[in-house]
């Protein structure tokens, strides 16, 4: 920052010192990120972009299940480029319209990681409240039941067990088709994730519980609860949303890692691992498919990737900033 | 392209169809390489993407290529297809035998008398013995699976109440059954001649000597399933790697030219390295990194336009009918109702498919039955579906479509509550290529209210669906022809007794009528008269909608600038492996 700036605001401070809650210096902080203001505008705008697709699609006039089988050459590879009525042109094989994908693609995606997130952050949260606020016998328990789950080899276990789990889902009339594998995929990612997210959390409550304020509660004669939801848990929420804002990206990509290998959601239904896994094979003939889908996806992990590390600097209070 | 790979894969044209063949070989790409004396030495590769071939045991071979392989380096049967272009390759020469094969009885009796000097590669002279014993073990049918099931038909051998050889193979001891099978299959005392005593007349049973299931077998060397890994060669060459990698053959000394009139093998090794991934494969004959390298299967259907148009690759690329028909098997038992069947076949957008298959240039041509045109005696368009059908449209007749909707919505409502409300359910290969076929199919079927789903199948395709309880509302399939009769053809994909029978028909209104006409087909001997009742139980089975056939396809092949000889061998429907040569 220029020194010329730091002279402009110091009027403004004249007045008095004014007191400032933790939320508001972690905002001031965060806005003094450049990078992860910048980010968190992107983020939000595909998040809008995604939740409001069929609405966008419809303003810009594209739709993502129209066929246009006749500009299609010998190969299956467009006959047209960019051209206004398809922003980011046509999907070769099936001359869908690509941005409408990308829109109505990321819809599944981010469905996935949402729910994933939601999922593994309410039992990480569970578990790591329990384990670390009542500490001895219970916490041994579940500290090995997680080091358990953390040693298994979650990939492989996913994709050998994704087809018959997903005929079990399948067969036991929960869901059909594409619903059976996003329940199976959610189930299993949140199933393997909970367990780094309640390492996080108990380590925080250890040492969260030994604070003056809880140590002044018990002596008022606050109960269990009273102290897990009054003074714990506000206390939790800054690295839970770091924690959220860095894994969302993170299995938003193992969600198109999964399409990619043909294991998660199946077509029609697009997702952006679909989107990429068609573009490989079209990857000589038509570059620029495989670059807007990959640039895409790179785009969307990296702008929610800065946000969660501005958002840490922020809220972490022993940061020099 | 999404290749529906049948189990087996291979058809032969007999000189009665040789003006349609050389016809179509004119059509399609240069097929042999200029003529240049061949050379002997050095290293032919093949790159495969799949991590092995399904089989080396000779009786198990059913796929065409591995068949046109083996038969080419390693395993020698009694008789064999000439390995020469043009539709002289179909014609039938003696290999181990010194003969065709002698029919007598009404072609019920057949001879093959052994040619002197052939040897196994450990030196060991081949017997009729050896051949009795290699034959009598497709009978272990626990053991020595997915090989071709006629000898077990035709061998005069009895049966048990169920319908089963009494005869179990020779891991079995049971010398009743055994002496029953030396009596259908008997060697003359000089061990040197064959005789195959068969339940019915065959008038080319010879042709099923092509095949590996009548090929010697040394019974002391025999590990059953396990001598599926290393088979002994009879050929020119012999393995000397079976690895997760390669399969690496080199020259076997034991064989010798003069007894063999069939194989000339130049190359010292043939290589077929395993796991590569196709892309991968097609930018190496692409950029020609190995010019001794084969591409063992097609290029991708991405890839066609840069091997076929450009004149540059002129000598190293070849693009011919093959004697698959494809189609969409009905679980009839599924879906009974046959105006749905229809309206499903009237509702397939068959233009836009073939289209992003690589169209007629390179995927084939519309289906008018399941007999492919390459049988051409048997062949005829059944005016029933595709071209020169009334109601054909490649794109789809919709009006059609939904008028039998229509139909089927008071005929039987259960049936069409299921088309247009759960979903027809497709069983089909896994591939990338679905990405782009179930959106195209799901536009196309959602014209006629008709709802899709479909079940991608990882791995073991072929035994997934032929299991009647795995089996889903419509099985993608292909078959070709084993040879050049329609025999081979519709009792094995819809008679109750064949051996590919996908369709659940039987339990249909019309198979009983279908059957008989069968019955009366396989007894004909006058072989006009039998190929005019071929080509009307296609038409029937078409008419009865057992069958959504969609195309007859086309294969290409192409391989790097130092591989020499390469031309079609017709009847196997692949490259003549073993005529190839290496330059460098």
């Amino acid at each position: 920052m220029s020194p010329k700036s730091e002279i402009a605001q110091i009027p403004l401070n004249v007045g008095g010192i004014q007191g400032r809650s933790p939320r508001q210096i972690a905002w001031m902080r965060f806005k003094r990120n450049k990078v992860g203001v910048g980010a968190a505008i992107v983020s939000i705008t595909i998040l809008l972009l995604s939740l409001f697709a069929p609405l966008v699609a419809k303003i810009i006039g594209v739709d993502p299940d129209t066929l246009n089988l006749d500009v299609l050459d010998v190969s299956g590879i467009p006959e047209v480029g960019f051209t206004w009525d398809h922003p980011l042109g046509l999907i070769p094989g099936t001359g869908r319209d690509f941005l409408a994908q990308l829109l109505y693609g990321s819809r599944i995606s981010f469905l996935i990681a949402i729910l994933t997130t939601v999922t593994a952050l309410t039992i990480g949260l569970f578990v790591g409240i329990i384990g670390g606020y009542f500490r001895g016998r219970i916490d041994n328990y579940l500290g090995r039941t997680t080091d358990f789950l953390l040693a298994f080899p979650a990939f492989f276990m996913i994709v050998a067990l994704n087809q018959p789990v997903v005929a079990r889902i399948e067969d036991s009339g929960i869901a059909q088709g594409n619903s059976a594998r996003i329940i199976f995929l959610v189930f299993f990612l949140s199933f393997f994730g909970w367990p780094g997210f309640s390492r996080l959390i108990r380590s925080q409550v250890l040492s969260l519980r030994e604070r003056e304020f809880v140590t002044a509660a018990q002596a008022m004669g606050a109960g269990r609860w009273r102290i897990i939801t009054k003074e714990l848990i506000p206390n939790l929420w800054a690295p839970v949303i770091v924690v959220v804002s860095l894994s969302l990206p993170g299995y938003l990509a193992a969600e198109a890692v999964y399409s990619f290998l043909g294991l998660g959601v199946q077509p029609p239904a697009s997702t952006w691992g679909i989107l990429l896994s068609n573009a490989t094979r079209y990857v000589t003939v038509m570059p620029s498919f495989f670059l807007i889908a990959a640039g895409s996806l790179v785009i969307v992990v990296l702008a929610f990737n800065l946000v969660g590390d501005a958002l840490r600097d922020a809220l972490d209070p022993k940061a020099d900033r | 392209m999404s290749k529906l790979s049948a189990l087996r894969r291979a058809a032969v044209i007999t000189a009665s169809s040789a003006l349609a063949v050389s016809a179509v070989l004119v059509a399609g790409a240069p097929s042999a390489s200029a003529a240049v004396k061949p050379k002997t030495g050095g290293i032919l590769t093949f790159l495969e993407h799949t991590p092995r071939l399904d089989h080396y045991d000779p009786s198990r071979i059913y796929t065409g290529r591995d068949l046109a392989f083996m038969n080419s380096f390693m395993t020698r049967t009694l008789v064999a297809y000439n390995p020469v272009p043009g539709a002289a390759g179909a014609t039938l020469v003696a290999d181990l035998a010194t003969n065709t094969g002698i029919p007598s009885n009404a072609a019920k009796t057949w001879k093959f008398t052994l040619r002197p000097g052939t040897t196994f590669e450990d030196g060991k002279k081949i017997t009729c013995t050896d051949v009795q014993y290699g034959v009598s073990r497709v009978f272990a049918t626990d053991v020595i699976t997915d090989g071709p099931g006629y000898l077990q038909a035709w061998l005069n051998i009895p049966k048990d109440a169920d319908g089963n050889s009494v005869f179990k193979g020779p891991y079995v001891k049971d010398p009743a059954g055994l002496a029953a099978f030396k009596k259908a299959v008997s060697c003359s005392k000089d061990d040197r001649t064959i005789t195959f005593n068969l339940n019915k007349s065959v008038a080319d049973f010879n042709y099923l000597g092509t095949y590996g299931v009548i090929s010697p077998v040394q019974a002391k060397l025999d590990k059953g399933d396990k001598y599926d890994l290393r088979p002994q060669s009879t050929g020119p060459y012999k393995i000397a790697e079976n690895s997760k990698t390669q399969l690496r053959l080199v020259r076997n000394s034991k064989w010798s030219k003069a007894s063999d009139p069939v194989r000339t093998p130049y190359p010292d090794e043939v290589i077929i390295m395993f796991g590569y991934d196709e892309e991968v494969i097609d930018q190496i004959i692409l950029e020609d990194t190995i010019p001794t390298a084969v591409n063992f299967a097609e290029p991708l259907s991405t890839n066609n336009d840069k091997f076929f148009s450009d004149a540059a690759f002129k000598n190293r690329r070849m693009n011919n009918p093959d004697p698959y028909a494809r189609y969409f098997a009905f679980n009839v038992k599924a879906m009974p109702c046959i105006e749905i069947r229809q309206a499903m076949y009237y509702s397939r957008n068959a233009k836009a498919l073939l289209d992003y298959a690589g169209g007629e240039t390179y995927a084939g041509s519309f289906a008018t039955g399941v007999i492919s045109p390459l049988l051409a005696t048997d062949y005829a368009p059944t005016k029933v579906v595709g071209p020169g059908s009334p109601d054909f449209i490649p794109t789809g007749n919709i009006p059609k479509a939904l008028a039998l909707m229509e139909t089927a919505k008071t005929k039987c409502p259960a049936d069409y509550k299921k088309a247009t409300e759960t979903g027809i359910k497709f069983d089909v290969r896994s591939s990338v290529t679905l990405n782009d076929t179930i959106p195209i199919d799901t536009a196309a079927y959602a014209r006629a209210g008709i709802k899709v789903t479909f079940n991608p199948i990882a791995s073991g395709y072929y035994p997934t669906v032929m299991n009647p309880d795995k089996q889903s509302d419509i099985t993608a399939s292909g078959w070709g022809a084993d040879w050049a009769n329609a025999s081979t053809v519709i009792p094995e994909l819809f008679a109750s007794f064949g051996g590919f029978n996908i369709s659940q028909n039987t339990s249909d209104p019309a198979y009983a009528a279908f059957e008989k006409g069968v019955n009366t087909a396989m007894l004909t001997t006058d072989r006009k008269k039998q190929a005019a009742m071929w080509k009307a139980l296609d038409a029937q089975a078409m008419k009865n909608f057992w069958v959504l056939p969609t195309i007859f396809g086309k294969a290409q092949f192409v391989w790097g600038s130092q591989v020499g000889g390469v031309f079609f061998w017709v009847p196997q429907g692949n490259p003549a492996f073993g005529k190839m040569w290496v330059n460098d």
